[in-house]
């Protein structure tokens, strides 16, 4: 019994729920708080990018579809709309970090700026897609600046906590 | 993707709000002094000017507060004699916000009550000031309420015009023509015609669908401007129809139309109002209520705001109407759920 629970603690995307967890508890208290110029900060995109910053796309993908239905869970959009976009976020994240070559700190901070701006575009569009009406407007591009501002900020914690959630099981070992 | 209304999804929502709720209670004690000291560097001159402003509208409001309970008791006592519908008449259930959506594309709040008070998909929220939203999801002890800024609310709705104010010109006796003293002024200045009826309520004669009045004639050298002469509705004018308005009866008109969001950062509008001469140009500051009706997510009769702009339309299109909600859905704590549920959301038995 022991040994199946630190086989389920061993695997990344165990830890990653967990850890998941902790950043959506951060997020509807005191991000929900913090409203700079009116927008919420979201620190649940930073997490899926980071997660493709840190450990590739294919990685990257399945981290923020699961980052992405954490959140679902906790808002009234479709089930599974953050998780799609999220994936895509992750997934993109891991790719243009793969197209630098040895990329500094600095680098890591605006690929996860504008990774996290790209899925606050997208979350509209993918919302009007699924019927929602009213949403995809100027006020978008505003979302997606202060979101993606705010991220640079946290992104290379982020990207460093990714990196130890998202290890490989023998490197835990 | 889910599909809307299913059980799977509702459940496993529910079960992870079971879960989540311990682990942000937690989360929100410990980040509070963190969430109070940002708060206190960004909002600490707007909370001492808000302070400062909310201190005269108490004292403003405390007076004019008895008098307006004792109308609304008195509106109440009259709907209820006529066997309108009144607000009094549903039961409500009071609830505390304990968050708002961590989303920047919808607007909802979750208070901390949910079917074990009743409560159901589609029941109007209110506050203090007036309507706020709709409840569109529920669970055990909580419940997700969308606020009229979302985008996706709409409601049935009735535009009050304000009717114009009163022109009017007197000459004193025994003045010669070309001095002419004129008077303009934004009140009306009438003699009370002497209407005879049989109830206090003027132009109202109960048990009769066709009001009918006898006005007596003036007094010698008594100047009478009826307020029924201003407005469309002008007494002894309408020759063609057997219905004869009362003096006095010059009451607001009331048109419909439908409410919808826009978003957090637009005030929401008013689309549907019919261009018709009778109804005249909405005026700024015209309440808007709901409507009700059978179908309407709301009873009727909420206060929800007043009119803030008009946007008139070329041809047959009506107006569209900016709202100024009476609520201040940005700071948000008791609200009070009218425990309605509309036909259109209730469960259709398979």
């Amino acid at each position: 019994m022991i040994e199946r629970v630190l086989l389920f603690a061993e695997n990344r995307y165990a830890r990653l729920v967990l850890v998941g967890l902790m950043v959506l508890a951060l997020q509807t208290t005191v991000f929900n708080d913090m409203r700079p110029f009116g927008v919420c900060l979201q620190v649940m995109v930073l997490l899926a990018a980071s997660a493709g910053l840190a450990r590739g796309s294919d990685v990257g993908a399945i981290a923020g579809f699961i980052i992405g239905l954490l959140y679902d869970l906790v808002l009234t959009t479709p089930m599974g709309l953050c998780a799609a976009v999220f994936a895509i976020v992750g997934y993109l994240a891991g790719v243009v970090q793969s197209l630098v070559y040895e990329p500094t700190w600095w680098m890591r901070m605006l690929l996860g700026s504008v990774a996290s701006a790209i899925g606050m575009i997208l979350l509209p569009i993918a919302s009007t897609i699924t019927g929602a009406t009213g949403i995809l407007n100027a006020r978008v591009l505003f979302v997606a600046l202060i979101v993606g501002l705010f991220n640079a900020v946290l992104s290379v914690p982020a990207e460093r906590l990714c990196r130890w959630v998202l290890t490989e099981p023998a490197a835990v070992r | 993707m889910d599909l809307r209304g299913s059980s799977v999804i509702n459940f496993t929502r529910s079960a992870f709000g079971v879960v989540f709720r311990p682990i942000e209670s937690a989360t929100k004690v410990v980040t509070r002094p963190l969430g109070n000291a940002w708060n206190g560097m960004t909002h600490y001159n707007d909370v001492v000017k808000e302070n400062d402003r909310l201190n005269d509208l108490v004292a403003f409001s405390e007076g004019s507060t008895i008098s307006a309970i004792a109308s609304v008791r008195e509106a109440q006592e009259l709907l209820s004699l006529n066997g309108l519908p009144t607000l009094a008449g549903i039961a409500s259930c009071t609830a505390q916000v304990v968050g708002q959506s961590p989303s920047n594309f919808t607007q909802t709040v979750e208070i901390n009550r949910g079917s074990e008070c009743g409560l159901k998909v589609g029941m109007p929220v209110l506050n203090a000031a007036g309507m706020i939203g709709k409840i569109t999801d529920v669970y055990n002890k909580r419940s997700v309420v969308m606020l009229l800024t979302d985008p996706g609310y709409s409601l049935s709705v009735k535009v009050v015009n304000i009717p114009a104010p009163t022109t009017t010109t007197t000459a004193a006796p025994g003045t010669p023509v070309g001095d002419t003293t004129t008077t303009t002024s934004t009140t009306t200045t009438t003699t009370l015609p002497r209407v005879t009826t049989t109830t206090g309520i003027p132009g109202f004669v109960p048990g009769v669908t066709i009001a009918t009045s006898s006005t007596l004639a003036p007094l010698p050298g008594e100047v009478t401007v009826p307020v029924g002469d201003v407005g469309p509705n002008q007494p002894g004018k309408s020759t063609s129809s057997e219905i004869t308005v009362p003096p006095g009866l010059d009451v607001p008109l009331r048109e419909t139309g439908a409410l919808e969001g826009r978003g957090i950062s637009r005030t929401p509008i008013v689309r549907f109002v019919e261009n018709q001469p009778r109804f005249g140009s909405v005026r700024i500051g015209s309440p808007i209520i709901s409507a009700g009706g059978a179908t309407s997510l709301a009873p009727p009769d909420i206060v929800i705001g007043s009119v803030s702009r008009v946007v008139n339309r070329t041809g047959t299109l009506g107006p569209i109407l900016e709202v100024t909600l009476a609520a201040n859905l940005k700071n948000l704590n008791f609200v009070r759920i009218l425990l309605y549920q509309p036909s259109s959301e209730r469960a259709v038995a398979p």
